[in-house]
């Protein structure tokens, strides 16, 4: 080699210099980077955070938001695949816990353990817990699921490849897998309704105010009315997931 | 400089350019706008259709004003329309689209009056059993003010 020391380390200075600006330059041009914009419409996301409170001393086990949410959103009614569904706990006599759902709620509950061995029972609704840091979102390989500005984790149904990771990273169950579309799918706690002014399917199908839906930035807000007064808990909060839906009312043995 | 320092130098452009290209090509509109998402995918799930209509758009004075008022002072006013009568929103919208005729069975009622250990005590509740004599609840309660018949 008849180049010396320094004269390597100019040409290599300057390739390296190069091709960080050229890239620059490049990406500069090709990259379609719109200046970050709020959706079109009357709706600003950034002036909404939304949460969702569950009673669990009001729910009477009809089912009915379980049903209110498969017609709002397609969810197929012959697959057990839900958005939201109800569960049974009935710790009996003997300290044994039975937790079912059968269906999902939809067809409502037979009562098939005689009520004298029942020590106390109640319903618990399910719903995806929205949480502020959301296992799903970090497994997913493609960035097809996120959270919005306005506090809420949702599916980008053109972009995921089915992969299912989301679903085994959810601690709650609460996604599925969508076979028509071929992707994940889960609760979006109704985003084309909430951002139309309109309550989640499941709240307004709800016969006792069991679930109640709102605005966290809004003091005044039917949510932070509930969680201003009542004693409160979230699923899990071990896991650091933060969940924005809140319980009254929830049991120890509900996991 | 040498020519094969060139060489490598121009292989290097070519890699950096076949590169942002490709990407360009792959990456799709709008991602990374909000965040490492889509951020058309936002309004893609905001442009769904809504097909519950809610109970005040049933009480619409030129449709079912008498019964929305009936309902709007009774034990169930808590019940919107849609939870008995299921989705509606196409009704709503255009009116020669019938909605499904609500359930009137007692097994459907029952989904919520039944007696079950689960529920909270104070909630009324019925023996289905003994209560009503195996007619249909209609028979007796209206389902729009079950009070009165
Ligand atoms: C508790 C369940 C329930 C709720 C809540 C309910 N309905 Fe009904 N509705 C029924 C049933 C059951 C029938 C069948 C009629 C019958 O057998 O008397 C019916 C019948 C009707 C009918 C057709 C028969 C008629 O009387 O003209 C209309 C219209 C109607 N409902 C409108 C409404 C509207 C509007 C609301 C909300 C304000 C509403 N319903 C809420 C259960 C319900
Ligand atoms: C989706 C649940 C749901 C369905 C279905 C339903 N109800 Fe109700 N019903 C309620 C709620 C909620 C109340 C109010 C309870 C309260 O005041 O605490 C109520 C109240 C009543 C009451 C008055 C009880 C009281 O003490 O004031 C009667 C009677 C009644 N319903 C009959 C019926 C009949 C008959 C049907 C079937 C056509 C029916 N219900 C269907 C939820 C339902
Ligand atoms: C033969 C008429 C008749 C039929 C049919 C009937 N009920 Fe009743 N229902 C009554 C009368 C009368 C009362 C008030 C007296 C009482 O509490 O038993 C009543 C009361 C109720 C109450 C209030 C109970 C409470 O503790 O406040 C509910 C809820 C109820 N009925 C639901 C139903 C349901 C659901 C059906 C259908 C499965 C039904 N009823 C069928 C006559 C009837």
């Amino acid at each position: 080699m008849n180049v010396s020391r320094r004269e390597f380390t100019k040409i290599g200075c300057r390739i390296i210099i190069g091709a960080a600006a050229g890239s620059a330059v490049i990406e500069s041009i090709v990259a379609k980077g719109t200046a970050s914009q709020d959706p079109p419409g009357d709706y600003d996301w950034n002036a909404h955070y939304w949460g969702y409170v569950i009673d669990t001393r009001k729910c009477i086990g009809c089912g009915r938001c379980a049903k209110a949410c498969k017609l709002e959103n397609n969810v197929p009614f012959d697959e057990p695949v839900y958005r939201t569904w109800v569960e049974r706990y009935r710790v009996l006599k003997g300290e044994d816990v039975k937790i079912d759902s059968p269906n999902g709620s939809i067809d409502g509950f037979d009562d098939d353990i005689p009520a004298e061995e029942v020590k106390k029972a109640f319903y618990v609704p399910k719903i995806c817990n929205h949480c502020d840091t959301p296992p799903c979102v970090q497994v997913c390989p493609v960035g097809a699921t996120y959270e919005t500005k306005d506090g809420v984790v949702l599916v980008d149904y053109d972009y995921c490849i089915g992969c299912r990771y989301c679903i085994q990273g959810c601690p709650y169950g609460a996604r599925y897998f969508n076979t028509e579309r071929k992707t994940a799918d889960k609760c979006t706690w109704c985003y084309h309704r909430i951002t139309r002014g309109l309550l989640p399917a499941c709240v307004q199908a709800c016969p006792v105010g069991a679930r109640v839906f709102g605005d966290l930035k809004d003091p005044e807000s039917a949510v932070n009315k509930i969680l201003d007064k009542e004693r409160i808990n979230v699923l899990k909060p071990d896991l650091g997931t933060k969940p924005k839906v809140y319980y009254v009312g929830l049991d120890r043995e509900v996991k | 400089m040498q020519p094969h320092l060139k060489r490598v130098f121009m292989l290097l452009v070519i890699a950096i350019i076949g590169f942002v290209f490709v990407r360009s090509l792959i990456v799709p509109d709008s991602f990374g706008e909000y965040g490492w998402y889509r951020a058309n995918s936002v309004n893609d799930i905001r442009n769904f259709p809504v097909k519950h209509a809610g109970s005040a758009s049933c009480g619409d004075e030129s449709c079912h004003a008498a019964i929305y008022s009936i309902w709007k002072d009774s034990g169930h006013k808590t019940v919107n329309c849609e939870t008995c009568h299921g989705a509606s929103g196409e009704h709503a919208n255009n009116i020669r689209i019938l909605p499904t005729p609500a359930n009137d069975s007692r097994d459907f009622c029952g989904l919520c009056h039944f007696k079950r250990v689960a529920r909270p005590e104070n909630f009324p509740q019925i023996d289905p059993e003994i209560h009503g004599e195996n007619l249909q609840c209609t028979y007796c309660h209206n389902p729009h003010k079950p009070w009165f018949v």
